[in-house]
């Protein structure tokens, strides 16, 4: 029985790892899937640690949050730092390439399966537009795990901001670029 | 306006706040009277956001212990009124709610448990168990159900209201900040499509026609002159409840004839609980579950003819034993060994309880 792939992905409020988890969950939901996602919450509203727990499996999902992660996402040096505790040697580690003065933090050889360093902030400033990071991100969970087809993750992007795309279609080729070139990233 | 807010079944993906108030919906509820609060905010704002569709109202208060007497107002009304929410709301409310099962009001209200005490954390815990269950002053003549995942969270929700109006205790459905945040499937349904059906509202107060003459007079009471009448009283709240606990009792059990550990889990834990068990199981450890999905009436016959001895009762809950006393009291005089996994105001993932069983077996 195959159990269920948890993900979790962190970084800094307004760098958009919520939305990532709610629109993957979606698609999962639309697939048929079973998905849960929470968010970590506080009482800050502002200038915390944003973390989404993401799990999706065929069979109903037990306990919303887990010990560790199959595949965890760290955006910021405080990110990184945040979340050692759900590394262990079956987690996919990825993280930005950009992010500085976290040596020390990074997980050691043996102690993940992976640690994948990722351009992702360069690519999407350079390449594509730093408003679609998040979404690119999206696409290395999506490459990373492959929990759900590429298809099902733009058919809920397409629900989520088909009304923007609506008003102006090159976001939608932008999203969908920014979604394959993370996929590209992972492969 | 009396168009149905659910028709058919629908497979949605939503928050549990949002699951509540589309069971209240769902349930023809015509009134919510609340105050904010992290984290049952949500439940109100969703509430709101449909009623216009379908002639539904919403009151919001000056604070907690307001929005508890504006629900037992409504209800007093023969309205089907519900308030929901957390932590420091859930103590100023038991005043209201002492008053609601002194006076037999079928008050409905949702709590969406938060760290305590006090301010404590906006996020989770199930810490607010005892309050919850046994209230303020008086005897804690109420109905709690604890649901575990969004699925029950529709269907008890939709259910409290009618255990309310047929029973005349304020019933209470006790979630958690995950379950009001967290985003996982549900399927909404109309409930009279199902075939249940609802309890009709009556009013207690301007009831049509002379009191003394055409009816007798309404007469509902919170305060008595004299201590044997007061006893009285109480004597025929306890028979009811006693009278009405078998019919309302819920649980669930599994793997529980051979096993050396009974896990007992409610609510939000029992998911960890359960995947627990189904892991210990594969392993061949001899391990089952008992879940109590009414914690008031606690299902305490079912529980203790499972506490025997040399068995173990592992206890998992995010309180620091809040549940375990209900579990003592209701297994009194039993042998079975109690083992406390006490984790107040965190949550508990099912590696975590399959790390105690094998430390306990």
């Amino acid at each position: 029985m195959a159990k269920a792939v948890k993900i979790c992905l962190a970084g800094e409020g307004g760098q958009g790892v919520q939305s990532v988890a709610e629109i993957i969950a979606a698609a999962a939901n639309a697939e048929g899937r079973e998905a849960l996602y929470i968010p970590n919450f506080g009482v800050e509203q502002r200038g915390g640690v944003s973390i989404a727990y993401l799990q999706i499996d065929d069979k109903a999902i037990g306990a919303p949050k887990f010990d560790k992660a199959d595949i965890l996402v760290a955006l910021s040096d405080r990110a990184v730092r945040r979340c050692k505790q759900y590394i262990d040697a079956n987690t996919v580690y990825v993280y930005d390439t950009s992010i500085e003065g976290v040596e020390e933090d990074l997980p050691k050889e043996g102690e993940a399966k992976k640690v994948l360093a990722i351009p992702a902030l360069e690519i999407s400033k350079n390449e594509l537009h730093p408003r679609v990071f998040n979404i690119l991100i999206m696409g290395a969970v999506i490459g990373a795990t492959k929990v759900i087809p590429v298809e099902a993750a733009k058919a809920a992007i397409e629900k989520k901001l088909g009304y923007k795309f609506e008003q102006n279609p090159k976001l939608r080729e932008l999203n969908f670029s920014a979604i394959d070139r993370g996929i590209e990233l992972m492969e | 306006m009396s168009e149905k807010p659910i028709t058919g079944e629908k497979r949605a993906f939503m928050t549990g706040n949002e699951v509540v108030a589309w069971a209240a919906l769902a349930a023809g509820a015509d009134i919510m009277y609340g105050y904010p609060i992290t984290p049952q905010n949500e439940i109100m704002h969703y509430w709101t956001r449909q009623i216009p569709k379908y002639g539904r109202k919403f009151l919001q208060t000056e604070d907690e212990l307001s929005a508890g007497f504006t629900t037992v107002g409504g209800v007093l009304a023969g309205l089907k009124a519900f308030t929901a929410t957390a932590g420091p709301g859930n103590t100023l409310m038991q005043e209201p709610l002492s008053m609601a099962e002194m006076m037999r009001l079928p008050v409905v209200t949702v709590v969406q448990q938060r760290g305590g005490p006090s301010t404590a954390t906006v996020i989770y815990s199930q810490q607010e168990v005892t309050l919850t269950t046994l209230g303020g002053n008086g005897e804690g003549m109420r109905v709690v159900y604890s649901p575990s995942n969004h699925q029950e969270l529709f269907d008890y929700t939709i259910k409290s209201f009618n255990t309310a109006w047929k029973y005349r205790f304020p019933t209470f459905v006790l979630g958690d900040g995950y379950q009001a945040k967290m985003r996982e499937s549900v399927t909404l349904y109309d409930p009279e499509e199902k075939g249940i059906t609802f309890v009709t509202p009556e009013r207690y107060v301007g009831k049509p026609g002379t009191p003394g003459v055409d009816r007798d007079p309404g007469h509902y009471r919170n305060t008595y002159n004299t201590e044997e009448e007061l006893f009285e009283v109480l004597q025929q709240h306890f028979a009811d409840f006693e009278k009405m606990a078998p019919e309302v009792i819920e649980y669930s059990q599994e793997s529980v004839e051979d096993a050396d550990v009974i896990i007992i889990g409610h609510g939000v834990v029992f998911r960890g609980v359960r995947d627990a068990v189904k892991e210990l199981r594969e392993e061949g450890l001899k391990v089952g579950y008992f879940r109590p999905i009414t914690l008031r009436p606690f299902p305490a016959e079912q529980l203790k003819a499972l506490a025997t001895q040399g068995r173990k009762l592992l206890i998992a809950e995010s309180a620091q034993g809040q549940l375990a006393r209900l579990v003592k009291d209701a297994i009194y005089g039993a042998t079975a060994e109690i083992v406390p996994m006490f984790r107040p105001g965190v949550g508990i993932t099912t590696e975590q309880i399959v790390a105690k069983v094998k430390e306990v077996l």
